[in-house]
């Protein structure tokens, strides 16, 4: 038998793509995507306090049960954002030069919502981006009914 | 106000924080805080009736640290309560220790909150965390590049929480360099701390690697190993041990959607990350309960839980101990200096140690201590009557508040 001076370290990971859970947003969500082939983007309402979440969400933060789709726009307001630094795109890296080009993440308000989404903001330098930017969605040519077709912007 | 009982402090105490101690074990690690605890109250095992203890789920890569360590606590044949909130835990675990005493069920409580970190994978304890948003997400067609390239849990929350608060505060990134100038110079006076830099200039933090924009590596906490343990008992008992007791006047805290921003698995969320209502909420209650009339002039001194240099501001801030957006002026002015009016996380906070199950309670302990006059070298330079300590996590959405005193509510 052996006595450690030192104590272990535990290594893991979990595939948490594998995992089936039942969300009720993305039963919701899914029609969206669906509007979406009709260049519609879908939110629903708050009855009670009329709260329009984009993307749509079982129930509000007042407790009320959203049940009414409403359109919003596509065009939007940039409420907070991100520029990617020594954490490339392609991965985690700390290391330099293995970085991906930096990207800008912003949480989007598209006019219409109360919520944000995130989006790729494109076409435009990282120091010109700010909070309050308006911005427009870029349509996709193809679209594939996932969050991607929600997931680049331009600015206005 | 109410029928509960007045809780005092009588012992804290502290294991070394470092990076990874791979010369303990998880029971040891919490031992070393558990017997300067003992230690500092002049108290035995024998002396306590019951234990609340917490850490963060996962973490340590083992589950059910309480039948590890009750052995090295003393806590064999008594009550253990454990209470994990995320990264609250340890301002939870405070709080239950605290309603222990003042439910007038136990006398002596202790309570022990604790994160060795380099036993297990932070990834993976992540992953056990956010695991409903993320699969949530995976669902929607999110690719996990797009999810590693905002960063993901705290520190993606984190980022879009700064510029938000950048924006309607008017903070720029000299005062995030300058609050982890403050903060890391406040460490190095503190024996217990994890990064320690004395002499540390905000032009300095400024030329750290940009992690994602606004937040740099210096602007940062650090991964811990580390524990900390508080006694919490009746005045009447406080009287006998100690001639100069701390006292908890209250405690609150408050859950709300959780600050991200984007999808998760309960859908898109409402609130602004900077927004942080439900510690303004907490913050009320708290201060109601404790008799607190006038936050911003009753205070002698603020252990806000940040993580992250705009976090200490920003939950100035909502902690009501000033207007929205007067912080970073506060900042400047010099108040928040452990010298200045209204000294700010003179422990060097969270940005400077982050043993995570532990640090809302060394949220807690730091205002015990100071107001115990047991500081040492980062002792303020003032009487300290009355501190608020407070805790940020939970799924990103819970805030915990502790008000502690020198003398009871009465
Ligand atoms: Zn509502």
């Amino acid at each position: 038998m052996e006595y450690k001076e030192v104590t272990t370290s535990i290594d893991g990971a979990w595939n948490f793509s594998k995992w089936e859970w039942k969300f009720e947003s993305i039963a919701l969500i899914g029609r969206t995507f669906e509007a979406m082939k009709e260049h519609k983007l879908l939110g629903n309402k708050c009855p009670d306090c009329g709260t329009v979440y984009f993307l749509p969400k079982p129930f509000c933060r007042c407790l009320g049960m959203p049940d009414e789709f409403v359109e919003v726009k596509d065009t939007g307001t940039i409420t907070t954002y991100t520029v990617t630094g020594a954490w490339g795109y392609e991965g985690i890296t700390e290391e330099e030069g293995a970085q991906g080009e930096p990207l800008i993440f912003a949480g989007v308000q598209f006019d219409g919502a109360d919520t944000k989404v995130v989006c790729v903001v494109e076409d435009v330098e990282p120091e010109k981006v700010g909070v309050g930017m308006r911005v427009k969605l870029k349509w996709p040519d193809k679209l594939e009914g996932a969050i991607t077709d929600l997931s680049r912007c331009t600015p206005l | 106000m109410g029928k509960h009982h007045d809780v005092a402090v009588v012992g804290v105490g502290l294991s070394k924080h470092v990076s990874k101690r791979r010369d303990v074990n998880m029971p040891e690690l919490v031992w070393e805080a558990v017997s300067a605890c003992y230690e500092d109250a002049g108290l035995k095992p024998k002396d306590v009736d019951a234990f609340a203890t917490g850490n963060m789920p996962a973490f340590e890569g083992v589950n059910l640290p309480e039948e590890w360590g009750a052995g090295h606590w003393g806590a064999y044949g008594k009550p253990v309560l454990r209470i994990t909130t995320g990264g609250t835990t340890g301002g939870s675990v405070a709080h239950g220790g605290y309603y222990l005493v003042a439910s007038g069920l136990y006398d002596t409580v202790m309570a022990i909150a604790f994160e060795k970190q380099s036993d297990g994978n932070q990834t993976f304890g992540l992953n056990t965390v956010a695991l409903a948003d993320a699969a949530a997400q995976f669902k929607m067609g999110v690719d996990p590049g797009f999810i590693a390239a905002f960063g993901g849990g705290a520190v993606g929350v984190a980022v879009y929480q700064a510029s938000s608060y950048m924006k309607s505060s008017g903070c720029t990134t000299h005062h995030l360099d300058m609050v982890s100038a403050l903060c890391r110079n406040n460490a190095a006076l503190n024996p217990y701390s994890h990064l320690k830099q004395p002499g540390l200039t905000p032009e300095q933090v400024a030329e750290t690697t940009l992690l994602q924009y606004p937040i740099r590596f210096g602007h940062v906490c650090p991964s811990t190993d580390g524990a900390c343990a508080m006694l919490f008992t009746t005045p009447e008992k406080a009287k006998k041990l100690t001639d100069k007791p701390a006292y908890v006047l209250s405690v609150s805290s408050c859950s709300d959607e959780a600050a991200l921003v984007g999808i998760a698995g309960s859908g898109t969320t409402n609130v602004d990350p900077c927004e942080q209502e439900s510690c303004k909420i907490a913050a009320a209650r708290a201060y109601e309960l404790a008799g607190i009339k006038d936050p911003r002039n009753e205070f002698d001194l603020a252990e806000p839980y940040a993580p992250f240099a705009h976090q200490m501001l920003m939950f100035y801030e909502r902690l009501l101990l000033c207007d929205e957006g007067e912080a970073p002026s506060i900042l400047d002015s010099g108040s928040m200096n452990l010298d200045g009016e209204l000294p700010v996380c003179p422990s060097g906070g969270v940005i400077s140690t982050n043993a995570i199950g532990a640090s809302a309670m060394e949220r807690i302990a730091e205002c015990a201590v100071q107001i115990m006059g047991k500081g040492g070298e980062r002792q303020v330079n003032k009487e300290v009557h009355k501190a608020v300590a407070h805790g940020w996590g939970g799924a990103v959405n819970l805030n915990v508040v502790a008000v502690l005193a020198d003398t009871p509510r009465g």
